[in-house]
């Protein structure tokens, strides 16, 4: 497979050359969706782009975006890399230190903010910022008496740029001219379960190779549509939401506010839809959930046809031919029940579910496939620039599937992935040591282990680092332990702990939602989550489901003992990442106390 | 503290106002001069004559002396829809929305005031009707993008938290386009992040619609961060008038208000 001679700069010129009034994006903005065309989006860059060059962006800068999504996020990104700029995501979420941390490190003379609430953020910090000369903000709402002169709106540095268009209309195409498929595309910071964050420096090209690889999977075409609503700045909703458009010209929705993503779902039903397990085990536990509130005919017809729809998935994830009379029975199950539920979940028109970013409990994916929605999990990494693998064929349970054509893959002897430096990022920005470690001898070391099974699929086992080694010297995923957990409607997070001990333990953090909703039908009077997470009877609830799954686990592999957390993990006390990964090191260290117990 | 331009206008004047009620001096020669663009708080124990005041401003009280005049034109004697008309509208303490209607649906109703055709068109709903509900569905969603209610614009009114309702209940008031807004404590019974939240919304709303404020409200930290100025009322009398700072050290408020003890922080 040749490697694809382009960038996204020029990607965007030549779209908008040929869809010209088509439909790009849709926002919902006053309640109605607004469509811009793939002239309006070109339009918006190329005055955006001159706008930074006025304002003194050279090939080389650095551009941070700070910011819910949006399509000026999109138009930010792509002006910067017109420019030959490098642009760099921040999440949202993040606390003004972690800002902090990314603008210096990074380097960033400007950076591109949502609205009031980020701005904030940046100029708390910005007196430590020497580098920092722009900020530009996208929504002025509550900014009018700012008075700091390093703060323009963004409709003004467009405003800008249309007029240094006027006077020379080729200069944004001479921009883009000069862009080099080798050039540094943008830098996304890891989350990072452990220490400072690190900047994955990603090159254009490595990373459109890999997406026309992946679209082998995906098979998509200029009549998909996605709606938005994973943070930007990591690599799978920017490969969704910016860059695979660029590649294949579908639709991208951004949704009305983050609490409106489930409605705006519903009301776009999207072609497909990429989600991390967090929130397809969410949407799970909430249709348990629902379905044992709903009446009662509705609530026979989800249990009656259950099994028929687990049957059929059986065929679809092998590609097998339905026989016919269970095709039949599907489609009175789908009239009857499936249809409703995937209308509910918004799935409606959904072609393809990939789930990726974490490991996936089988059960969830297969409940997808029995409603109809063909679920995959793929495995990639930001460092192998979202290239990895996903199943071609047939879907196999707990497996990720084959190397896309892009990946050259091969296990080391200790079983660590390991993926040929051809298709990679260019390194850590500003960590030659890391880099180096990284990237040894031509491959890149991924740090998970994984098997190879007879059809050429990959299995994870696990994070090497978090591979637990029991006192009598048994190799335990935890990670496949606690995704069969996590499928209870009842358990949110659950932490396996028992590296270099006997058993094995866990720390469970119960699904406020849904306990609390069990603890009202059974009568048991709680206040808060701390209340909930002490009561005697919720832990006999949660016992129960953990002994449901310790049935299903080898006896090296059951959890002994398990405590429930007296608080709920959160990104602002440093326990979550921004993708919400639990950080082992920092949850081993702040509930010493409750481990211990648990060993004693 | 709302940003005003240099020595504005007054938009709200009020001069000697006093009403009995049975013999109680509910107020007593009251007078205050609101300028237009800035948040105007008004504080005093309980019935210190507060929501009175309110209530003479916006027209359900008729004073028995006194003037009240909004943009220079006297409306003591006008009627309540009258004068939400001029353009004073108000929020209330005790929430009055429809409580069984939508969010969009009560901001819509507000609008009725506004939306001028007859019986006849609105049974046919086309030319005049539709244009006017367009043209006020696109200010309706203006708030409701301010007031970030976009996930309830279909929930009815009944089944959301108090703060909420709080927060629609400034939405109705100001899905009427009014000038000057009365606030009736805005904060009350909410918990911390609720009330940042209001406080921001309030400064918002000053900043952005460019909409004089008159507040009235018990949380000192509010009335601190947010007003200009501020009057305290006691029994029916107005015993100071001054920036947040003046009346915090007035030592006739800190009697009157919060007992000798007891400082007010600023």
């Amino acid at each position: 497979m040749e490697k694809p001679n382009t960038t996204y700069p020029k990607l965007l010129v030549e779209k908008a050359r040929m869809y010209q009034n088509r439909v790009a994006m849709r926002e919902k903005y006053k309640g109605i969706w607004q469509e811009i065309s793939w002239n309006t989006y070109l339009e918006k860059v190329k005055n955006f782009s001159l706008g930074l060059a006025e304002l003194g962006v050279q090939a080389g800068d650095h551009v941070s975006i700070l910011g819910e999504n949006c399509p000026e996020w999109v138009f930010a990104d792509i002006a910067a890399q017109s420019l030959r700029g490098v642009s760099v995501g921040i999440y949202p979420t993040n606390s003004e230190e972690q800002v902090k941390y990314i603008l210096d490190h990074s380097r960033s003379r400007f950076v591109v903010v949502g609205d009031q609430e980020q701005t904030d953020k940046v100029l708390a910090v910005k007196d430590s910022l020497p580098m920092l000369r722009n900020i530009i903000v996208i929504d002025m709402k509550g900014l009018r008496h700012y008075e700091d002169p390093m703060i323009s709106s963004f409709s003004a540095v467009e405003e800008r740029g249309r007029t240094a268009d006027q006077e020379n209309p080729d200069r944004f195409y001479k921009f883009v001219d000069q862009t080099e498929p080798q050039d540094e595309a943008f830098i996304i910071y890891t989350s990072g379960t452990t220490g400072h964050p690190k900047g994955c420096v990603i090159p254009h090209q490595n990373h459109i190779y890999n997406i026309h690889a992946i679209n082998d999977i995906f098979q998509f075409t200029d009549n998909d549509s996605v709606v938005s609503y994973l943070p930007l700045c990591h690599i799978l909703e920017r490969g969704v939401s910016i860059s695979i458009p660029l590649v294949i010209g579908y639709t991208v929705n951004f949704a009305e506010s983050i609490d409106t993503v489930q409605q705006n779902i519903q009301e776009i039903s999207p072609t497909f839809f990429a989600a991390v397990p967090r929130i397809l085990e969410k949407l799970y536990s909430t249709i348990q959930i629902k379905i044992e509130d709903t009446t009662r005919f509705k609530r026979f017809m989800y249990h009656f046809w259950k099994p028929v729809g687990e049957r059929v998935a059986q065929y679809r994830m092998a590609k097998e031919k339905i026989p016919l009379l269970w095709t039949i029975l599907y489609w009175l199950g789908y009239l009857w029940s499936f249809r409703s539920l995937r209308e509910k979940l918004g799935l409606l028109n959904c072609k393809m579910l990939m789930s990726g970013g974490a490991p996936i409990a089988p059960e969830i994916l297969t409940f997808y496939h029995s409603l109809g929605v063909y679920a995959i999990e793929m495995w990639a990494l930001t460092e192998s620039c979202g290239g990895g693998t996903g199943p071609h064929h047939e879907v196999k349970a707990g497996a990720v599937g084959e190397p896309i054509r892009s990946v050259k893959l091969r296990l080391a002897d200790d079983g660590e992935i390991l993926i040929h430096s051809d298709s990679v990022f260019a390194g850590y920005y500003r960590d030659p040591e890391a880099t180096r470690e990284i990237l040894r001898d031509g491959w890149l070391h991924t740090g998970d282990i994984g098997e190879i099974d007879e059809d050429g699929q990959l299995h994870i086992v696990d994070r090497k680092k978090d591979i637990i080694i029991t006192s009598g010297g048994k190799n335990i995923s935890p990670s496949e332990i606690e995704n069969k957990m996590k499928c209870s409607p009842y358990i949110k997070e659950a932490i396996i702990i028992g590296d270099r001990m006997k058993y094995l333990t866990a720390l469970i953090q119960i699904e406020y939602d849904n306990v609390g909703n069990w603890a009202q039908s059974n009568k048991i009077a709680y206040t808060t989550y701390k209340s909930l997470a002490q009561n005697s009877e919720v832990y006999e609830l949660v016992k129960h489901e953990i002994e449901m799954v310790n049935e299903t686990l080898a006896r090296v592999e059951t959890v002994k003992k398990f405590k429930i957390l007296e608080k709920e993990l959160d990104q602002d006390d440093e326990e979550l990442t921004a993708t919400q990964k639990v950080k082992r090191k920092v949850i081993a260290k702040r509930f010493q106390k409750e481990i211990e117990e648990m060993y004693a | 503290m709302a940003v005003i331009e240099k020595d504005p206008p007054v938009q709200l004047e009020v001069s000697s106002l006093s009403i009995n009620f049975g013999g109680i001096h509910a107020l007593n020669e009251v007078s205050l001069a609101v300028k237009k663009g800035e948040i105007y708080s008004i504080i005093g124990p309980n019935g210190a004559g507060k929501t009175t005041l309110f209530n003479c401003i916006s027209g359900i009280y008729h004073p028995q002396e006194g003037s009240i005049q909004f943009e220079g034109s006297e409306i003591q004697l006008q009627k309540p829809h009258k004068i939400a008309q001029m353009g004073i509208a108000r929020a209330f303490q005790n929430i009055e929305l429809f409580r069984g209607m939508t969010v969009l649906d009560n901001l819509m109703a507000a609008k009725g005031h506004s939306m001028k055709y007859g019986l006849l068109r609105a049974a046919v709903y086309i030319g005049r009707c539709l244009r006017e509900e367009i043209r006020c569905r696109d200010e309706v969603e203006e708030i409701i993008e301010f007031l970030d209610l976009q996930n309830l614009r279909k929930s009815p009114v009944a089944s959301l938290s108090y703060g909420l309702q709080k927060r629609v209940e400034l939405g109705r008031a100001l899905a009427m386009n009014p000038k000057l807004l009365l606030v009736d404590e805005p904060v009350s019974g909410m918990n911390v992040e609720e009330t940042e939240d209001m406080a921001r919304y309030m400064l918002d709303v000053n900043e952005e619609m460019n909409i004089t404020i008159i507040l009235v409200e018990h949380e000192m930290g509010v009335v601190m961060d947010l007003s200009d100025r501020v009057t305290v009322l006691n029994f029916g009398t107005k015993i100071a008038e001054g920036s947040p700072r003046e009346i915090a050290q007035d030592p006739q408020v800190i009697n009157a208000y919060l007992g000798e003890t007891q400082k007010l922080s600023v």
